[in-house]
């Protein structure tokens, strides 16, 4: 597969990252060399084998519901870029919209 | 004013104890040997005096007070700039990140100043722990104290660095795809990365969180050990951390290799690329391994060839995602004359990752993008099964396993940084320990034209004591002089 | 929108509804990766931590009781529980998400395959079976405050206040299959999951305070049309009543349309309840992206049949369950027993009260609920634990009529009495000398004196004109000043009349 700039500019949305068309070109150079070597696996018949998603065979990892300390907000807040009233401050909504 | 490149962690905590010197003397010769290098190897991102002092304070007033004290007592340790400490800034040497200070602390940082050890600084690190050179800094790189043109690898550079000129007895890296164990090896310092789920995660800003693992550096295998006795155990704030029982690494370090079973890892070693010198130098140790009495045979891990492959898919898939976070709303870099929010995410991201950043997210963010999932993401997953599988028929054979930690010793700065896959390809023997879940140790087995040459020993999930005690047998078989000439006699020396 | 409209268009066209119910696990003490507390409110982030702020280096650790209760949740929709299953990353940027990902789940989740039959009453009763295609796990979002905007909507703000005390609070999401036909299956599919998570007691399901959202999948088709139409979500439906009412209105739309000869577009809208109409909340003809994948900071959960079994031990009567039993054991009329179990807090206060006056008594107890109790309440606007009315006062109250002590009329005047003072029955009876007299001596001495003072009727009495007997009675009565007990005075004066 090969990726092309359009899918090099759709995938930078995707990953809210604003690209000069110099990076655009030079991703696409990069991203597909680095694809190239990666395709190697395309070739691989690994049908019947199971993925890996945990390298060690762990399940049930949960704790107790029990209420711990909070931060104190002026914690919460120190590295905001701005706040007000305790909140953290954004600015105008764009078409961003999306949600849970 | 103390020497402390002639003294091992144990040796500092018996001397404050039996008085010979303080912790505060100890901090004092740390940071004027800092002052002294740093401005040549650049090994930090922030030093922290006070923090430092502190903690020798609470030390020197345990020995006064003629309280037992713990283990890394008075050690002067340095901790990679992608660790949570309140007190300090935590910035993975990103831009993003330049002015983000802790206000928690990561665990296993927590639990090595628990155990006496003193604060010294942040050390420099590629951006986001993304590279295998430290040239990926937004703070600019670190240097190779055997070579200041050379790179330290990466992408704990700074950590191993510090270790190797004697600025810090022990560091604590983290190690991805071989962050930990590459640079070792271009330092001579003895690196190694746990168990998955040895150590907790917790506080250590995420790369890879199925392959991401703390681990230390330090100037022999009995520090190495003694910080991951203080660093290991269950963390209830991290849920991949392991209940395993925790052995004293210590134990068994001096208890030999005879009738040990050693596996060298042949087809690894047929490798091109692997420089011929550093070939040589790893089979000449599995020879002294052979000498000191151990079975050393043969084997082959044919899946690990697919490693590379298979991490540069599962590591930026999962950095792309763990990363998404650093959108300029609670935290780091923000745009102020952003119009809306999504122009603020999209450029406060753009202006604050560097260019390797922007690599990984990018081919993380395409490999998990609609259509592509199977195509890369699961067959990764598939591939990961693989060398899984092969290294556990090894070890039904083995007790141990041998490779090359790097194929070759530490190269020039800018050497390889335009070409992405020539630097990937330096992690090619240690990502399918990440891959794994396995623990693996670089330890010294020699030097190359004045650069050192380091020996990857990989051991069974959870028996680091083994591993530790074959990394141990050939230290002290070889007793190499790792102290690079920078740190006896100065700039010039 | 006036109700037949709705009737028309359904005549003509097939609606098909899907609901999407996120339901907040509120009796949690702590969030669903964290120790911060689970609460509603309070002053903005002040119930963060690094985890549910997503700060760098942060790790999220499950609660278990969280994951407990939506297994519990599934057995209580007749769901399969997943012996194998695991949490997803669903990635997308927004400012209240602070990961710029959810912990949710995909392809494994917790639960699957159930189904709820809902009650449909009125003109033509009906029971419909309507499948629950999933329920699983995840964390809720922090919220935003929108300022310059119209009434705090996105539009047109000028900027959003973000805070994070929601963040993380564990949230369960139930997905119906498209089994729903009308708005009121679907106020009574929701009502009903309703009870059963208050039955089960992991969530106060409060639609106003957000603990209970309801998202409704629409699309329309011809009756007898197999393929599905294009569906528009409708959000913001904050009671019951809205989410009937916009299902019918976003019909009526999408049936106006197509007889216009448009075309519905697939699109979220928002409910405006002030309105009465639902408008555009955002397009979604690209379709997202979320780049699901295993969460690499979490384990797999491997539950044992054993396991499972446990937890269904601790299923609780459901509603259904209880209404049965209510109809079975007290002799109850299914209307009188659904009315009773359709609030908890009402059905123990029965069970309460009959367990004190005895179990002969359940039928006058259901009664005085059903009437006067369920009238003061809400007259009153009162809830059960709120009145003054407690169990034991109409125990008694129930007592005092079957032992003829008082007259049904007069308990009516003793249950308000309660309601207002919260005074037991017995001495609000004294206090208004409410005492019935049934003394047949006491009755007798006063008959007497009306017959005697009475002789021209007594006589037509005897001569036929047995009618008169109410009015004898009257004037017994009037003696009495109505405290005599009706069925003895009539038997003497029957017997002294002859
Ligand atoms: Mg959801
Ligand atoms: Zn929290």
């Amino acid at each position: 597969m090969s990726i092309s700039q359009s899918d090099v500019r759709h995938v930078a949305l995707l990953a809210r990252l604003a690209l000069t068309d110099e990076q655009v070109a030079s991703l696409q150079t990069e991203l597909n060399s680095i694809l190239g070597h990666i395709d190697e696996l395309q070739g691989l018949d690994l049908a019947d084998v199971q993925p890996t998603a945990h390298a060690l065979e762990v399940t049930n990892s949960t704790r107790p519901d029990a209420v711990k300390p909070c931060l104190p907000r002026e914690l919460a807040l120190l590295n905001a870029p701005e706040a007000e009233g305790g909140a953290f401050v954004i600015p105008a909504f764009g078409e961003t919209g999306e949600d849970a | 004013m103390i020497d402390l490149s002639a003294l091992s962690a144990t040796d500092i905590r018996d001397g404050i104890t039996a008085k010979r010197f303080s912790a505060r003397e100890v901090a004092a010769a740390a940071f004027a040997h800092i002052d002294a290098l740093e401005p040549a190897i650049h090994a930090f991102n922030q030093l922290t005096p006070e923090l430092a002092a502190q903690a020798a304070d609470r030390i020197d007033a345990m020995a006064a007070a003629g309280e037992e004290l713990p283990p890394l007592a008075g050690v002067p340790a340095g901790i990679k700039d992608n660790m949570n400490l309140v007190g300090t800034r935590t910035t993975c040497s990103a831009k993003i990140l330049a002015n983000y200070e802790s206000v928690y602390d990561c665990t296993a940082v927590r639990r090595l100043l628990d155990a006496g050890a003193l604060p010294v600084g942040k050390c420099n690190l590629d951006e986001f722990a993304f590279g295998s050179s430290t040239e990926n800094s937004a703070f600019g790189p670190t240097r190779n104290p055997w070579d200041i043109e050379r790179v330290p690898g990466g992408s704990s550079g700074g950590s191993a660095a510090c270790v190797a000129v004697g600025m810090v007895t022990v560091s604590l890296g983290s190690d991805t795809g071989g962050s930990i164990r590459q640079p070792g090896a271009l330092t001579g310092t003895v690196a190694m990365k746990p168990t998955y789920g040895r150590v907790s995660r917790y506080g250590c800003v995420a790369f890879a969180s199925s392959l991401d693992q703390i681990g230390p550096f330090a100037h022999n295998v009995r520090d190495a050990a003694l910080v991951l006795n203080t660093i290991a155990g269950k963390d209830e704030m991290d849920a991949t951390s392991v209940t395993e029982s925790v052995p004293d690494f210590t134990a068994t370090l001096s208890d030999g290799v005879k009738g040990l079973r050693v596996g060298i890892v042949r087809d690894m070693l047929e490798l091109e690329g692997l420089a011929p010198e550093v070939k040589a130098s790893v089979e000449a140790a599995a020879e002294r391994y052979a000498a000191l009495g151990a079975e050393v045979d043969d084997v082959e891990i044919p899946a690990a060839r697919h490693g590379l492959s298979a991490y540069y898919i599962i590591g930026p898939a999962e950095a792309s995602s763990n990363l998404a976070r650093f959108d300029g709303i609670r935290y780091g870099h923000r745009v102020d004359d952003a119009i809306d929010v999504l122009d603020l995410y999209m450029r406060s991201r753009a202006e604050g990752f560097g260019p390797e950043s922007i690599r990984r997210i990018m081919l993380g963010t395409y490999a998990l993008s609609a259509g592509y999932y199977d195509a890369y993401y699961g067959q990764a997953q598939k591939a990961r099964t693989l060398i899984i599988e092969d290294f556990a028929k090894a070890f039904e054979r083995y007790d141990v396993l041998l490779t090359p930690t790097s194929p070759e010793v530490a190269f020039k700065i800018g050497e390889k940084s335009t070409d992405p896959l020539a630097m990937y390809l330096s992690d090619v023997f240690t990502i399918p320990l990440n891959l794994a879940g396995l623990p693996g140790i670089s330890v010294p087995c020699g030097l190359s034209e004045g650069l050192p040459i380091g020996l990857q020993v990989i051991g069974r999930h959870f028996d680091e004591a083994t591993m530790l005690r074959a990394a141990a047998a050939l230290e002290a078989d070889l007793t190499l002089d790792m102290t690079p000439a920078l740190a006896k006699g100065g700039l010039d020396g | 929108m006036a109700k037949d409209r709705l009737a028309e268009v359904l005549e003509r066209y097939e609606a098909v509804i899907g609901l999407e119910i996120h339901t907040e696990l509120t009796s949690l003490k702590s969030k669903m990766f964290c120790g911060c507390p689970v609460e509603f409110g309070g002053e903005p982030n002040t119930r963060v931590c690094p985890v549910c702020l997503g700060l760098p280096g942060a790790l999220p650790v499950p609660n278990e009781a969280a994951v407990e209760a939506t297994v519990l949740a599934g057995l209580a929709v007749n769901c399969d529980i997943a012996l194998w299953s695991q949490f997803h990353r669903k990635q997308y940027f927004y400012p209240d998400m602070p990961k710029d990902y959810q912990i949710s789940q995909y392809d494994l989740p917790f639960c699957s395959g159930g189904y709820l039959d809902v009650e449909v009453d009125g003109a033509d009763e009906y029971t419909t079976h309507i499948g629950v295609t999933r329920i699983h796990l995840e964390e809720d979002t922090g919220k935003m405050v929108h300022v310059g905007g119209a009434e705090g909507r996105i539009a047109g703000a000028e900027k959003s206040f973000v805070d994070f005390n929601r963040a993380g609070t564990p949230l369960m999401e139930l997905v119906s299959e498209p089994d729903i036909r009308t708005p009121e299956e679907a106020r009574r599919f929701a009502q009903k999951l309703r009870l059963i998570m208050l039955a089960l007691g992991v969530s106060d399901c409060s639609m106003e305070e957000g603990s209970m959202r309801v998202d409704g999948n629409i699309s329309i088709r011809l009756h007898g049309e197999t393929e599905l139409g294009t569906k528009s979500e409708v959000k913001n439906m904050n009671s019951f009543k809205a989410l009937h009412d916009a299902l019918a209105y976003e019909i009526v739309r999408q049936a106006d349309l197509v007889d216009a000869g448009g075309r519905v577009v697939q699109e979220t809208r928002h409910w405006d309840a002030g309105a009465k109409r639902t408008s555009t909340l955002r397009s979604k003809e690209e379709a997202h992206d979320y780049r699901y994948f295993p969460e690499p900071d979490m384990v797999p959960f491997a539950f044992t049949e054993e396991w499972v079994e446990s937890i269904a031990e601790r299923l609780p009567e459901l509603p259904d369950a209880m209404c049965e039993r209510f109809m079975t054991t007290w002799e109850l009329p299914k209307h009188g027993a659904t009315v009773l179990t359709s609030d908890l807090a009402m059905a123990v206060f029965f069970e309460t009260t009959v367990a004190e006056a005895g179990e002969a008594r359940a039928k006058s107890v259901a009664n005085v609920m059903l009437n006067d109790f369920s009238a003061h309440l809400n007259a009153d606007g009162v809830a059960v634990d709120e009145s003054l009315v407690k169990p034991s006062m109409v125990a008694e109250l129930v007592g005092l009529v079957d032992d003829g002590a008082i007259s049904s009329k007069q308990a009516k005047e003793v249950f308000s009495a309660m309601a207002e003072t919260g005074e037991m029955p017995a001495v609000i009876v004294e206090a208004r000398g409410m005492k019935q007299v049934s003394d047949i001596v006491a009755i007798e001495a006063v008959v007497d004196a009306v017959i005697a003072a009475s002789p021209n009727e007594v006589a037509s009495y005897r001569g036929g004109k047995v009618g008169l007997i109410g009015w004898f009675v009257g004037q017994v009565m009037r003696e009495m000043r109505g405290q005599g007990n009706p069925q003895v005075v009539n038997e003497v004066l029957r017997k002294k009349l002859g």
